[in-house]
């Protein structure tokens, strides 16, 4: 069965990926920054893993002890939000907009770099980034919050690089936004639920192709404008 | 006379921009990290209707400093230009260190300057704020891998770009991303193919025909708008 590594695992969107790839028999990697906490999950076979996206060094040594592993799926999906009060214009602090950064773009970038062997070892061969329709430059809709929108967008930026630098491996890598999922980052007033998000990104995911690489994706397929 | 703020305006397309807009009689805030030794800048402002300011835009209080200085003076155009390249950003050897240096500069720093003199350039004529972006930032327009660390900074600023256009539509701001080209400074190298003065020349006539409905785009200095 394939092997999937899901960054960001111990709740929504990411808990969500583990518990519907398990379901399918695949083996599950979940990397979550504290593993030690009680189980995310209901099943006892997928693995747990310390992880914080933002310390390179650890992420090196994950991929270290991952050696010899084929990821067929690496989904990029830790990711923060500071909260509308903490987002906007006159608002926003370098702090935060610095934690972004090193969450949304360097983390995944880092990622990438270290299991980048682990996938190309695989069949699938695939690296899904989640990203966000806030990320969009072209969204007439957008709301105007400053860390989150330009760390997303500079995520498009690097996964659009990245398909160039992968193409020669045979890895196929996109931005997905996962639309508006009711988790902990989004609260309760979403359009979506977990379940339905995830179940449409794996659709997605099931049916990429080289020639998709590089892309921006809505969780229905559809072209999201960068 | 207008007025404009320039920001990296010791070399480069900054100091090039500060030249010219002094020469036409505008009044000039030509803003660098050094002063004493920005000699260039220097001798060529004396004179003019021109004022060297210490500024580091990574600083928030040399441009909390700059902008109480300046209150209440209408600032009508505001020239976010300070920029940097970065390090090492190939896949499989990226220098993180250099990429949050670049962040804080290029994207965040804008930024900055941008809150701090919203109240300069809403009391203002013209209330224009101009981005020196990159195509490098234009994400449709990638094609090879590589760069990550500065076309990564260049759309983060881009971003704020189209945020700041929404933000400031409501203050009759006008807010763009400009692309000067590929100029021969001391960023762009010797081999560049664009003039200073071309890129210069360009990237006036595309402020001086913006208006309102074009705020919060993307346009190169031939006048034309970049895809996102």
């Amino acid at each position: 069965m394939p092997t999937v590594l899901v960054t960001g695992a111990s709740r929504g969107l990411g808990r969500e990926f583990c518990r519907q790839y398990a379901a399918e028999g695949w083996r599950v990697l979940a990397t979550m920054r504290d593993p030690d906490a009680a189980s995310p999950f209901d099943r006892d076979d997928i693995e747990r893993y310390r992880l914080d996206v933002s310390d390179r060094d650890r992420i090196l040594e994950l991929a270290r002890e991952l050696e010899g592993t084929a990821i067929d799926l690496l989904v990029n999906n830790a990711g923060m939000w500071g909260g509308d009060e903490e987002e906007g214009f006159g608002r926003c602090s370098d702090a935060l907009w610095m934690e972004e950064l090193r969450v949304h773009v360097l983390g995944t970038m880092a990622m990438c770099e270290a299991f980048a062997p682990h996938v190309a070892a695989s069949a699938q061969k695939r690296i899904v980034q989640i990203s966000s329709g806030n990320g969009s430059l072209g969204r007439e809709d957008n709301t105007s919050t400053y860390p989150y929108n330009s760390t997303k967008a500079a995520l498009n930026m690097i996964t659009r690089g990245m398909a160039f630098d992968l193409r020669g491996r045979g890895i196929t890598v996109v931005a997905l936004s996962p639309g508006y999922v009711a988790t902990d980052m989004s609260g309760p007033d979403a359009d979506l639920t977990p379940d339905e998000s995830v179940s449409a990104m794996r659709t997605v995911i099931e049916r990429l192709g080289p020639t998709d690489s590089g892309g921006f994706r809505r969780y229905t397929g559809e072209i999201y404008p960068w | 006379m207008s007025s404009v703020l320039i920001t990296g305006a010791s070399r480069g397309i900054g100091l090039e921009l500060a030249r010219d807009y002094a020469a036409d009689g505008w009044r000039v805030h030509a803003c660098c990290r050094r002063p004493e030794t920005a000699a260039e800048l220097t001798r060529f402002l004396e004179g003019r209707d021109a004022r060297l300011h210490r500024l580091d835009v990574t600083e928030a209080t040399d441009i909390a400093a700059l902008a109480a200085t300046l209150v209440p003076e209408p600032i009508d155009l505001l020239i976010n230009n300070a920029g940097i390249f970065g390090g090492e950003q190939d896949f499989g050897a990226v220098d993180y260190d250099s990429w949050e240096q670049v962040w804080r500069t290029n994207v965040i720093a804008p930024y900055r300057v941008a809150e701090a003199f919203v109240p300069h350039v809403a009391a203002s004529g013209l209330r224009c704020m101009a981005f020196v972006s990159s195509i490098s930032g234009s994400i449709a327009s990638v094609d090879e891998g590589g760069g990550y660390i500065y076309q990564s900074s260049k759309t983060g600023l881009n971003m704020v770009v189209a945020n700041l256009a929404r933000d400031l539509a409501g203050r009759g701001i006008t807010v763009l991303a400009l692309h000067p080209g590929w100029v021969r400074t001391d960023m762009g190298g010797a081999d560049a193919p664009v003039s200073p003065e071309e890129s210069i020349a360009g990237l006036r006539r595309v402020i001086a025909e913006s208006g309102p409905e074009r705020s919060g785009t993307l346009w190169d200095y031939r006048g034309e708008r970049l895809p996102w």
